[in-house]
């Protein structure tokens, strides 16, 4: 073979390479599913989520806030605690979906959209990469808001607002239109992720709250379907959940 | 002997993942008294297998009264499957014993700790104690 036909291979092989290894160093496989992490069955501990940050609320939300939670403690010693949309089978919204109970998730990227879905109530997020995010009063309020994404190096770094005011957040936070929510996402290990997420909210906190999501890699798991139907728990009079009784 | 290793397996698991389970919790399971256990054995009129939560009805012997109605409360389909279990492993006419923490108002239902099938094997209410709902 001439020798410029070898550099030209020797030269398209080290294009290639490179190219793939900036991909691979750039964008981490995130794809598939992922369980909540929690302890025991040969988790490693030291992937467990690290401790949130405190919650400091302002005014009329800090009332609220507390009010919610005083009431919620006086149902509960009663027995009979306050519903939540999710009794009426009304799904979560960011970010309470991305954990609900041991429910896992399903992350699905792409080089233009990377997509979650989520098992309880088959609730799904769309992140758009490489988008610039849109003015918050431009984005219809919703149960999802308005995601864009990019990589900074192995981190996946989402920006998302326009989150409904009904919608509770983290520790069922109330929050004004003018929340902004970023996350970032990374493998702390080949089969742990962790999901950094930070709340701002210049109106409802007196400052940004920041926790952890932490998840365990579910290799081969097939997500299974959530339909919410034929409920059986209801919202009485009282705000409180009933069970109605079979025959 | 096997059946008792097996109950002490689901408690270790229960003991196990109880705090994280309910710690993310659907919604609260203040209507059910988690302090209380309830055993009983009757025969299946339905298995559920739906969201949010499959369901067992179950007729109890009650003395020379007419049998019982109660209502038992599982998890998800979801988190029963992580918890071993199959939509068929419950059919009508079958008769079957659970453990069940029972409401606190008195009416007859509850959220299920654990089932005796009709073939002997013992499941949880998912791999958590309340099923991870």
């Amino acid at each position: 073979m001439r020798p410029y036909v070898l550099a030209a291979v020797a030269l398209f092989a080290t294009v290639v390479a490179t190219g793939l290894a900036a991909q691979s160093a750039a964008a981490p496989d995130l794809s598939g599913s992922w369980a909540p992490y929690r302890g025991g069955r040969g988790a490693d501990p030291k992937f467990a989520a690290p401790p949130a940050t405190e919650i400091l609320l302002k005014g009329e939300y800090k009332k609220s806030w507390d009010a919610r939670r005083a009431a919620e403690a006086e149902a509960n010693k009663k027995g009979e605690p306050l519903a939540t949309p999710a009794v009426e089978c009304v799904p979560y919204g960011f970010p309470r979906m991305m954990s609900v109970a041991l429910y896992p998730i399903e992350i699905l990227p792409s080089a233009k959209q990377v997509t979650i879905i989520t098992e309880a109530f088959s609730e799904v997020r769309r992140v758009y990469m490489g988008e610039k995010q849109q003015p918050i009063d431009e984005v219809p309020p919703g149960y999802y808001g308005h995601s864009v994404g990019r990589w900074e190096g192995d981190t996946l770094v989402i920006d998302t607002v326009g989150i409904k005011e009904s919608i509770v957040a983290y520790q069922n936070l109330p929050h004004s239109s003018q929340m902004r929510i970023t996350e970032r996402i990374r493998l702390v290990a080949p089969d742990y992720l962790h999901d950094q997420i930070t709340i701002e909210d210049p109106v409802a906190l007196e400052k940004p709250v920041t926790y952890t999501l932490a998840y365990r890699r579910l290799p081969n798991y097939k997500m299974v379907e959530f339909v919410c139907e034929n409920n059986r728990e209801y919202t009485d009079a009282n705000g409180a959940v009933k069970l109605r009784l079979g025959k | 002997m096997r059946r008792l290793l097996a109950l002490w397996g689901v408690v270790g698991l229960l003991a196990l993942c109880g705090g994280a389970a309910r710690l993310h919790a659907h919604h609260s399971f203040a209507m059910f008294d988690t302090q209380n256990r309830v055993t009983l054995t009757g025969t299946v009129s339905k298995f559920q297998w739906t969201n949010p939560h499959a369901y067992i009805e179950i007729d109890v012997p009650d003395g020379n009264n007419p049998p019982k109605h109660w209502t038992v409360e599982l998890g998800s389909p979801s988190i029963l499957m992580q918890g071993g279990w199959k939509f068929s492993d419950v059919k009508p006419n079958q008769t079957i014993t659970v453990v069940l923490n029972p409401l606190r108002n008195g009416d007859p239902a509850g959220l299920l700790v654990r089932i005796t099938l009709a073939d002997g094997r013992v499941l949880a209410n998912g791999p958590g104690p309340t099923g991870g709902n």
